[in-house]
């Protein structure tokens, strides 16, 4: 794993009246301790990975708590896992990044919430939008609507997060229903604090076992005809309990504001943000002091009636925040009100206008900009006596400011999206897939999830499509039968033991497809944190490999291809440009006919130089002779035309000023991050470029030996040597 | 509002702009150290994701100015993301980055004081052009100076590798000293030590970055401690061998050109010999006596200046005999050791990647049996694949050797394939230059001497490029004036810049009615039907 949780572990044993400081998605960790959860699952993925990596990394603590962990293989199964909690009294959670997580674990967690839970079920989403994102921009609301899930989604400060996870649970018992808390990607990585309370051992656990199931239950399962009755209970019992709990306990707050006629309801998570608006309006202080009332939602699913109404009661206007489109919760209240209107007592909600959508963005983040031109809208319409020129001054001087900044920087700045670290075993397969385009042509690429879905940004620039994590041979079903020439298939193993294998592998052979799939084999599941998977080295052999790739030592991805029944099967070392591109060209021109599947071999680059780095440490203390290499160019032979950035895009092959006053166009240049990794000159040799590079061995510690020969060689050759 | 008059206004905040592996997280983690130890209200949040990859990312801090101890109950409502016009200091570890931040309304004249690197770290896309991507630095250090209350700009990345440590120290301490946060110099070297992992080589780091924001304080309101890659060089002195080449330079060409004319005749001479620069400068003649005939003082003689720089580079291609004298001087020798920074003890081997094949063979040969020898691979189509791939370790005595050796065959080049070629097409390009009647037009087509660069396939694409231009738009007809053919000539230059296949020229060139040539064949398999191995209909 990428990160030691040390220090973070220690945190997690604090006791009552203890100061938490730290990570958002670690509060959330340690609530769930404080909440005395039995069991805690889930797939990694930002911005909630730290949730699981330092749940694995604390197993001795955990394991004293009694608490189990699991590193799902995908979201589906540790949805799956939540299933213990139908039938016994323990407290479960699981986590994953939505949307995304959720689609994948939908099928679990339909079934999970029709059954209904007796034990505390809750799933910790990290919400994947607005900046940062890195998936596709859904809302994880319509799952929780669908499936009956209670969605809470707390203001954004650590002791308010950790109140809801500990409620949550309660919720969840009080409903019989399983709870979801979505934390947006800046509150998950927010550094804050809250006073702890003591841990709680489960009363059932690993410590604590129990004597063996319930008697058999039919209203157990979600199964027919149970599922008939399941349906009413959501709705006639299960949905009112939660309705009960969330009203008794006050989840939901009301700050009061002297604008008694006009109000604003926001979901939890945009509270602070509303906050900062409505202070740059001159309508709030910094302490959340503010002349306009609002309704904080750390629950937008289910709403209450009987609180929207009661909100809305005697106010002129409402406006709603809600992030993210559609905007199921504005609906919610234009029907909740709509309904109360009918009752005589309450005719004049049938008045109040209700604003939202029409006011806001309809898509995107909503940032204090976005809000106070909302604002501007909203109390501009009905709030005239307010001053808010302090607002619109500020919007208007930041309009100003960026279009004077642009004036300033006269053209757009080239973006710089994420790429392959320095050193990495993937941008080599990519070199060698552009240099292969060049013989036999462009094909169709289905790309993929994970760090090699880089390839797609510049220098590489390629891939048709991506649908999804481990759908990229199952999205070419459809193409590969309508082109001339052979489709690609690009997967790493994290994809493939996540979905790929399935839906992608089993489905090609039983349709007898003919595409060519790249697996990356890489060890881990490199682009989330290098998670460990069923593939990864182990760590003796890890331990024998040194400073060297490991992933070699393990079979299983090729063991299952062939026991599926892959016929043309090759595994090629990421770094040989050259066999990967002779590899590639037969893969394409093969006349065997079925799937063909690349094994591209190499050890991510980030795990290898973490264990690296100690062991050359001690090397380098003790007196041993180490070697060092690196990469460079040749200022002088470099024509600065820059082909081996065009097939590399390595961070450390850079360009600078030629030093020649004759030339006037950059040369390349490798920097000092040079892993020395030997991509450069690989891809030189491949695509026969030019001579500028060369390689250069460092003898740190040299020997007797090293520096006699060192010393014959300078003879002889400075003897020769013109200047 | 009410009763709160007490207190600071709003809350300090902090935007961090750096590269994923920059230790922007662990900056932030100081900060929120140093504000803790000092007993203040303080937040941060950040976006890493996958920009943890190298990509660009932010952090975000609020800091509330006022001790905890005499808030009482209340605390402030802090928020996680930043708002253009909002923020106190902007740090920033790159400069792109800084421009993005200001093109984001982030940087505003009234509120922010800038702490930014100088230093450029290139984005893919400006380094994989085949010609100069790279965006203007000066641009964004005019508009920083511009948009901010205070700049404070110096180079970072210097300043870190002198300290031996990361860049994010160097921000810290650049920070501390800009005296825009209530902490102390010494909290703030506290929150280093607390964090641990090499605490020395950090606080050197800080107390440069401390020293640097002082002094730039110290130089008034308007700090200006950036520094960029600056100009190349002054005018240098004319360095050539012999006293009668300089004055031969002295007394023909504008002294405005007598720099680049003497690196030129430098250039040549250490290719070749005396006589090969000599026909540099007569090469040159004609192109300065046109100069001088159509005004070119107007222009400090660029025509002559530019035509003076390509028809060097021209002429010293870089074949094998030149790589290999290249590679084997002490010089180059001295410099990589210099730029791997090996210690002085430490033996350094250089292993050199070459990788030649029967291009390179047939252009060492004399013209006749090079075309027999190209033309013996063309049919059987090995003319591509005979290349062997060769590591020479060129600080072994064998490696250095065999490049010494390939050098010595200096004096027989004039009598290989390759210089016959070359010279061709330079009088070719020469006469175009000299036959031009518009100066403009004459200076478009000296400028298209940038195009040739590059070895094996990528050379040939130049040229290829170079011959396309001169036979469509130079001596062709398809423009009717010559102020027409100039900017058509510029426009084409550029397009064959912008992609390695030409297809760029190709649709340039296509604007002015000429046929562009069709794309490269790429060859058709024929795959045996797949369908007929399923398993299931």
């Amino acid at each position: 794993m990428e990160i030691s949780f040390h220090e973070e572990i220690e945190s997690l044993k604090l006791g009552d009246g203890e100061e938490f400081r730290g990570e958002g998605i670690l509060a959330v960790t340690k609530a769930l301790l404080q909440a005395g959860v039995s069991y805690v699952g889930g797939y990694q993925g930002a911005p909630v990975s730290h949730l699981l990596d330092v749940m694995v990394q604390a197993g001795e603590y955990l394991d004293e708590l009694g608490v189990h962990v699991e590193a799902c293989t995908n979201e589906a199964s540790a949805a799956a896992m939540l299933g213990a909690s139908i039938n016994y009294p323990a407290r479960g959670a699981v986590t994953w990044k939505s949307i995304v997580g959720t689609n994948v674990a939908s099928d679990a967690l339909s079934y999970l919430s029709t059954a209904g839970v007796v034990g505390g079920a809750m799933i910790i989403a990290g919400e994947d939008y607005g900046e940062g994102a890195s998936v596709a921009l859904e809302r994880t609301h319509a799952f929780a609507m669908k499936s009956s899930i209670w969605l809470l989604d707390p203001r954004p400060n650590l002791t308010t997060i950790v109140d809801t996870v500990e409620k949550g649970f309660e919720l969840s018992e009080a409903s019989n229903s399983p709870v979801m808390v979505e934390l947006r990607i800046r509150a998950c990585h927010l550094q804050g604090s809250f006073v702890a309370r003591d841990n709680l051992a489960p009363a059932v656990s690993t410590r604590h076992r129990l004597d063996g199931p319930p008697l058999f239950n039919y209203e157990r399962l979600a199964h027919p005809p149970a599922t008939f009755r399941q349906e009413k209970l959501k709705a006639e019992v299960r949905m009112p309990a939660a309705r009960k709990f969330i009203r008794d306990n006050t989840l939901n707050e009301v700050f009061a504001g002297s604008e008694s006629d006009l109000g604003i309801i926001c979901q939890g998570g945009l509270y602070n943000s509303l906050q900062r608006a409505l202070r740059m309006l001159g309508l709030a202080d910094d302490f959340g002091n503010c002349r306009l009332p609002v309704l904080a939602l750390n629950v937008v699913y289910p709403l209450i009636p009987e609180e929207i109404s009661g909100f809305c009661s005697g106010k002129r206007a409402v406006l709603i925040l809600e992030e993210g489109m559609p905007e199921f919760i504005e609906q919610e209240i234009a029907t909740l009100l709509r309904r109360a209107a009918e009752q005589p007592a309450l005719r004049d909600l049938g008045q109040t206008h209700l604003h939202g959508k029409d006011m806001l963005i309809q898509s995107g983040e909503y940032t204090t900009e976005v809000i106070v031109r909302g604002l501007a809208r909203f109390l501009g319409e009905h709030a005239v006596h307010l001053d808010t020129s302090s607002g619109m001054r500020w919007i208007e001087s930041n309009d100003a400011a960026r279009a004077r900044a642009a004036e300033l920087l006269g053209a757009p700045l080239p973006a710089r999206p994420p790429t392959f670290c320095v050193g990495c075993p993937e941008r080599p397969v990519f070199a060698a897939m552009k240099l292969v385009k060049r013989e036999i042509g462009e094909m169709h690429v289905a790309a993929d999830i994970g760090c090699h879905a880089f390839a797609t940004f510049e220098p590489f620039s390629q891939g048709n499509s991506i649908l999804g994590y481990g759908m990229s041979l199952a999205s070419a079903a459809g193409v590969a039968p309508m082109m001339s020439n052979r489709s690609m298939a690009i997967m790493g193993d994290g994809g493939f033991w996540h979905n790929g294998l399935l839906s992608g592998v089993a489905s090609n052979l039983l349709n007898g497809g003919d595409a060519v799939l790249l697996i990356m084999k890489n060890g881990y599941t490199s682009a989330t944190g290098t998670q460990e998977v069923i593939s990864s080295p182990s760590e003796g052999e890890k331990a024998i490999a040194r400073e060297n790739s490991a992933v070699h030592t393990d079979k299983t991805i090729e063991n299952t291809l062939r026991g599926a029944g892959v016929k043309w099967l090759r595994t090629v070392y990421t770094y040989r440009v050259a066999a990967m591109v002779k590899t590639l060209r037969e893969a394409f021109t093969t006349q065997e006919p079925g799937l063909k599947v690349i094994v591209a071999e190499a050890e991510c680059q980030l795990e290898r130089q973490r264990r690296m780095r100690p062991i050359l440490a001690k090397l380098l203390k003790s007196g041993e002779r180490v070697l060092r290499t690196r990469f460079g160019v040749d200022d002088d032979t470099c024509t600065g035309d820059h082909s081996c950035i065009r097939l590399s895009g390595c961070p450390s092959l850079t360009v600078k000023p030629s030093a020649d006053p004759l030339k006037v166009d950059p040369v390349a240049h490798v920097d000092n991050a040079c892993v020395g990794c030997g991509l450069c000159g690989e891809v030189a040799h491949a695509a026969i470029l030019c001579p500028s590079f060369y390689r250069v061995d460092i003898v740190q510690n040299p020997g007797a030996w090293d520096r006699f020969i060192d010393r014959v060689r300078g003879k002889v050759i400075g003897w020769l040597q013109p200047v | 509002m009410n009763g709160l008059n007490a207190l600071p206004e709003r809350p300090i905040t902090i935007l961090i702009a750096a590269l994923g592996g920059e230790g922007g997280g662990v900056l932030a983690d100081w900060i929120i150290g140093a504000a803790t130890g000092q007993d203040y209200p303080v937040q941060s949040t950040s976006i890493p994701g996958v920009a943890q990859r190298t990509g660009a990312t932010t952090y975000y801090i609020e800091l509330y100015p006022a001790r905890i101890a005499e808030l009482g109950e209340r605390r402030p409502v802090m928020t996680l993301t930043p708002a253009p016009g909002y923020v106190d200091v902007m740090v920033s570890s790159e400069l792109l980055e800084t421009g993005r931040a200001l093109l984001n309304g982030f940087v505003t004249p009234e509120r922010t004081t800038l702490v930014a690197s100088t230093h450029r770290v290139y984005t893919t896309a400006e380094k994989m052009q085949m010609g100069d991507g790279r965006f203007d630095s000066e641009r964004i250090l005019k508009a920083a100076r511009e948009m901010a209350k205070r700049a404070i700009l110096f180079d970072m990345q210097q300043a870190s590798a002198e300290a031996g440590t990361v860049i994010s120290a160097v921000m810290f301490g650049a920070l501390a000293g800009s005296a825009t946060l209530p902490l102390p110099r010494a909290q703030c070297e506290d929150a280093i030590r607390k964090g641990g992992k090499g605490t020395e080589a950090s606080l050197r780091g800080f107390a440069l970055g401390y020293a640097a924001a002082e002094r730039s304080s110290a130089a008034s309101g308007d700090a200006k401690t950036g520094t960029t890659e600056g100009a190349r060089g002054q005018p240098a002195a004319i360095t050539s061998q012999t006293p009668l080449m300089a004055e031969q330079i002295r007394s023909n060409f504008p002294e405005q050109t007598h720099r680049i004319v003497g690196y030129g005749v430098d250039r040549t001479a250490d290719f070749q010999d005396r006589p090969y620069a000599d026909l540099y400068l007569d090469r040159l003649r004609p192109i300065v006596t046109r100069d001088r005939e159509q005004g070119g003082a107007a222009s400090d003689y660029k025509l002559t200046t530019e035509t003076a720089r390509f028809l060097a580079l021209w002429m010293s291609y870089e074949d094998v005999i030149r790589v290999a004298d290249l590679k084997s001087r002490r010089s180059r020798f001295e410099r990589v050791r210099d730029e791997v920074q090996a210690k002085p003890d430490e033996p350094v081997h250089i292993v050199e990647y070459l990788k030649p094949g029967i291009e390179e063979a047939a252009a060492l040969l004399p013209p006749g049996l090079s075309k027999v020898l190209l033309n013996w691979a063309e049919k059987r189509g090995l003319t591509y694949k005979l290349n062997v791939g060769m590591h020479i370790k060129s600080t072994s005595v064998t490696g250095f050797l065999i490049l010494r050796l390939l050098a010595l065959l200096r004096p027989l080049r004039r009598m290989t394939a390759r210089y016959a070629q070359e010279q061709v097409l330079i009088e070719r390009w020469l006469r175009a230059i000299a036959a031009a009647r518009d100066p403009a037009l004459a200076l478009e087509i000296a400028l298209c001497g940038r195009l040739i660069k590059g070895y094996g396939d990528t050379n040939r694409r130049a040229k290829t490029s170079m011959l396309r231009i001169l036979d469509t738009l130079v001596e062709g007809s398809a423009l009717p004036n010559e102020t027409a053919r100039a900017n058509a000539i510029r426009e084409a230059r550029e397009a064959a810049l912008e992609d390695p296949e030409g297809r760029q020229l190709e649709s340039s060139l296509s604007t002015h009615g000429i046929t562009p040539l069709p794309p490269k064949p790429k060859p058709i398999q024929f795959i045996r039907d797949a369908a007929r191995n399923r398993r299931v209909a």
